[in-house]
């Protein structure tokens, strides 16, 4: 143990071998595994002969010039983002507003329950306002029929349909966002214009707003960008009209016969590109506008009473938005599943089970269900471990290039997730170690891509653990692994379980990746719900849907009531 | 002759391109206190936690009770668990998972004793820091105090060779802190342990070393007792951060018989019996403000009198303040709050030519 001790202690030993490495190795590792796809990626955008060829014979710019074909669809791409973003800023703003700024009652609760469309996935939440808005059979439609209409209502598979449910589901990030900025602003530079003369209104113009806008603003750059890059419900809802934006394009190339892999990998990386520089668009004004978040410190500003009537309204607005994100979608899912076709008008309805039978029974199914959660433990326990021992080698090491992994470990936090599948799919058919098509290869692109949520998490809870905590078990006399176990290792408990929680429910969620690298015999729950979606089941993907929402929900579940008794413990 | 505690010669460290600690050479002898005193960045920290191999040096040597546990030229560098020190963290580092017994018991368990000698050894050092009633309290129900105190028992239960403080006593409030001043101090004299201590506070380093050895710049400014270093401070920088010392202003005259003589404004000048010989360039004389007398104007004349007048009074309780304008300069001065002044009178300073240290 003394000798392992010593090869991740910081000592070195002169003549001997360096003591970084096997943790300079394990990074390198780490580094080839996020690197390497995308290299490819980057290799097969500039191959203009025979696209499934490896290494490409001929190099040239004809991938980057067919985008100019395309253009419809980048257009596309930028008119769902530009709806999603408009709706998702102004429903984050007016619920941070009301639930950090008014005193309505169930305040704490109604901040919780926010969460909540984040973890229904937009992928449920496209088949479930499919079902819900479809033209002619669309449960509202149908009502709307039922009332004696003649057209429909609403329908869903247009640009403002897929902007309507993606706004719906990241509206929770621009809350988190906006939030975060009203929450961290200090009342006393409020109170200190007031003391100063000036009234509420003159106050909310000089004052509040000028503090929240960088919050706004960076809020709107950063839901921009995770739209450009959104693929579920443009695909759910796009692909029946073909309306395409860049990352189902990319999709259809790659599918396609026969499979137009350059053009992909051209689309893709610059999607990539645009983001990244919409992110750092997003960081600077995060950055600059920091003076209105300076101090880091939560504060509860003083509520603005809105009176019993308005108080009432704002909680219509609140709950309203609860209901058309959560409990609608998952209403009319349930509705759908038990069906054996889907109607509101429940006198033609039949109920059956055999949905949930299908999606469970020993076909290929309850397979992918089986395999998810098989992959969800696998990569949650692996990923944990991983990422703790890159976060400590980041943050606790002397090791040579841990200021660059810093940045590496988070890179494919910045690639579109199905950017980055592509990329993987490339890699891993080119390598001669035969996983293409496993559950094995599954595994590793998860664990590559959630390495930003790991090392995210596990970040947080380290830097919060003073170092010395450590250096003393080392004074002490305590090898590396002697530390790990008795001092490190507990006290990041509440923090491992968190990553670990995170990382099953992104697993058993996953779609993006899993869409390219699913092969025959590893198929997995979110591309299976596609599917059948495209088959046009709706029940049978409602009751899918259903079982993978109730499997994220019980981890989400258990995430609180651990977090809540750790905090307990801590009190 | 048996080898010191602690030695280290020519130590280096660097952080990137920054030097921290440059040209450090000191020992400590066996049962020995020694404290490193200095301002925030001068290294103290740095040259303690490279003892402990908490930092890699980039130079020297360092040696404990005769074992090298790190030499650059020789490319030797023992891990920490290795070294046979302990150490006192400033921020305490008490594991709050553990309970107060299993806190203190580490050290002894990662040595692999006998259950029986782990029990009876934290049970003998809580017993010597007062905290044997609190052995089975969870760790996280502690105050600032009882948490110090725990990890002084921690540091001293598996008898280490060398005992480092990083600032133990920051983080407790002043009363609190004068009190465990001594028992520290007795602790160590009891145990005989040798020890190096880390401080920027001067009067905690003055209390409690053996010898005290001041740092600035990465750099030792001057090593001694504590008497040595107050009374005869080798440097400006010493003057003036250890205790409250005047500077005046002067020049050197031709040294005439035993005596050496310092010009300062107004032909006033000053007698003086430095400890060594003057390299004749001196422009700067420290005198410490507690060894100025004050007397109304008149009462004295002669040698080392200076006359002047109260500028300000400022009562601190254990003492007054004088801020005395002097034609050569204004002087500080400390007297017991039984001898008032008020502001505004004519006074004469005076001071005996040993207090007088040229810089």
């Amino acid at each position: 143990m003394d000798s392992k001790g010593s090869a991740f202690g910081g000592g070195r030993g002169g003549k001997a071998p360096s003591p970084f490495l096997p943790a300079s190795l394990l990074l390198l590792a780490c580094a080839v595994l996020v690197l390497y796809p995308v290299a490819f990626l980057l290799e097969e955008s500039f191959n203009v002969g025979d696209p499934q060829q490896f290494p490409a014979a001929e190099f040239g710019l004809d991938n980057y010039r067919a985008i100019a074909d395309d253009l419809h669809v980048l257009g596309n791409t930028a008119e769902v983002a530009a709806i999603a973003t408009v709706l998702a800023v102004l429903f984050g703003f007016s619920l941070a507003w009301i639930l950090t700024r008014t005193s309505i009652p169930g305040r704490a609760l109604l901040e919780r329950l926010m969460e909540l469309p984040y973890y229904m996935t937009p992928l449920v939440g496209a088949l479930a306002w499919g079902i819900l808005a479809g033209p002619k059979t669309g449960f509202i439609n149908q009502v709307g029929h039922l009332l004696g209409l003649s057209g429909d209502l609403v329908n869903i598979y247009t640009p403002f349909g897929i902007g309507w449910v993606m706004a719906l589901f990241e509206g929770t990030v621009a809350f988190v966002i906006i939030g975060a900025a009203m929450k961290s602003m200090d009342p006393s530079l409020e109170e200190g214009a007031r003391v100063l003369g000036a009234g509420k209104l003159r106050t909310i113009f000089t004052v509040t707003l000028p503090m929240v806008a960088p919050g706004v603003l960076s809020a709107a750059v950063f839901v921009f960008a995770e739209m450009l890059g959104a693929f579920a419900a443009a695909f759910v809802l796009g692909i029946p009209g073909r309306f395409f934006v860049i990352t189902t394009a990319i999709w259809e190339a790659t599918l396609s016969y026969p499979p137009d892999y350059g053009r992909a990998a051209a689309l893709g990386l610059s999607l990539f590109a645009v983001m990244l520089v919409t992110l750092g668009i997003s960081r600077r004004i995060t950055g600059r506008g920091s003076f209105a978040t300076i101090s880091g410190k939560a504060f509860r500003p003083r509520p603005i009473d809105m009176g019993r009537g308005g108080g009432w309204l704002l909680l219509v607005v609140c709950w309203t938005y609860i209901a058309v994100s959560v409990v609608l979608p998952l209403a009319a899912l349930l509705l759908t599943s038990f069906q054996r076709f889907a109607t509101v008008v429940l006198s033609q309805s039949q109920f059956t089970l055999d949905n949930y039978a299908t999606a469970l029974q020993m076909g290929t199914l309850g397979l992918a269900f089986r395999n998810s959660l098989l992959l969800g433990f696998c990569v949650a326990t692996i990923g944990m471990l991983l990422t703790f021992t890159l976060v400590w080698i980041v943050y606790r090491s002397r090791t040579p290039g841990r200021g660059a992994f810093e940045y590496i470990g988070m890179f494919p936090q910045a690639v579109p997730r199905l950017v980055f599948g592509l990329g993987l799919l490339w890699a891993w058919i080119n390598i001669p170690i035969p996983i293409y098509g496993t559950l094995w290869l599954l595994g590793i692109a998860y664990v590559t891509v959630f390495l930003p949520l790991g090392m995210r998490t596990l970040a947080g809870v380290m830097l919060q653990v003073d170092a010395s905590l450590e250096e003393c078990a080392k004074v002490c006399g305590a090898g590396w692994l002697r530390r790990m176990r008795t001092v490190t290792l507990p006290l990041l408990r509440p923090g491992l379980a968190a990553a670990w929680l995170l990382l099953f429910i992104a697993s058993v969620r996953e779609l993006g990746v899993s869409i390219f690298l699913m092969g025959p015999n590893s198929k997995v729950i979110a591309p299976a719900i596609v599917n059948s979606w495209l088959s046009s089941s709706s029940e049978l993907s409602a009751a899918m849907a259903l079982l993978q929402t109730a499997t994220v929900f019980a981890a989400m579940l258990i995430l609180f009531a651990a977090v809540r008794r750790v905090s307990g413990e801590r009190a | 002759m048996t080898p010191p505690g602690i030695e280290v010669s020519g130590l280096a460290v660097r952080y990137g391109d920054v030097p921290a600690v440059q040209d450090v050479s000191f020992s400590v002898a066996r049962g020995e206190l020694v404290t490193l005193l200095g301002p925030s960045g001068c290294g103290k920290t740095t040259t303690l936690r490279a003892i402990a191999g908490l930092e890699q040096p980039s130079g020297g040597a360092i040696r404990l009770h005769g074992r090298s546990v790190f030499d650059a030229g020789a490319g030797r560098n023992v891990p920490t668990e290795q070294r046979g020190v302990s150490m006192v963290f400033q921020s305490y580092a008490i594991w709050p998972h553990m309970t107060v017994a299993e806190n203190v018991g580490y050290g002894l368990r990662v040595r692999r004793l006998a259950r029986e000698e782990i029990t009876r050894s934290v049970d003998h050092a809580l017993g010597l820091v007062q905290m044997r009633d609190y052995a089975a309290r969870p760790a996280s129900r502690l105050s600032g105090g009882q948490q110090q105190r725990v990890a002084v028992a921690r540091a001293i239960a598996f008898s280490p060779d060398v005992l480092l403080f990083d600032e133990p006593l920051s983080n407790l409030d002043a009363k609190l802190r004068a009190e465990m001043r001594v028992e520290l101090r007795e602790l160590q004299q009891r145990l005989n342990i040798t020890s190096l201590y880390v401080t920027h506070d001067q009067e905690e380093a003055l209390a409690i070393s053996d010898r005290v050895i001041v740092m600035q710049g990465g750099r030792i400014e001057q090593i001694g007792a504590p008497e040595e270093v107050y009374n005869r401070p080798g440097s400006r920088f010493v003057a003036e951060f250890v205790g409250s010392a005047n500077l005046i202003h002067g020049r050197l005259l031709a040294p005439a018989g035993g005596t050496v003589s310092f010009e300062v404004a107004e032909g006033s000048v000053l007698e003086l019996c430095p400890n060594r010989q003057p390299r004749g360039d001196e422009t700067i004389v420290a005198l410490r403000s507690a060894y100025i007398a004050l007397a109304p104007a008149g009462a004295a004349s002669g040698a080392n009198t200076l006359r002047g007048r109260i500028h300000r009074r400022m009562f601190h309780g254990d003492f007054i303040q004088y801020v005395v304008a002097c034609p050569a300069g204004t002087l500080i001065v400390r007297r017991p709050p039984t001898e008032l002044f008020a502001e505004g009178a004519d006074v004469t300073a005076s001071f005996a030519p040993e207090h007088c240290v040229l810089l």
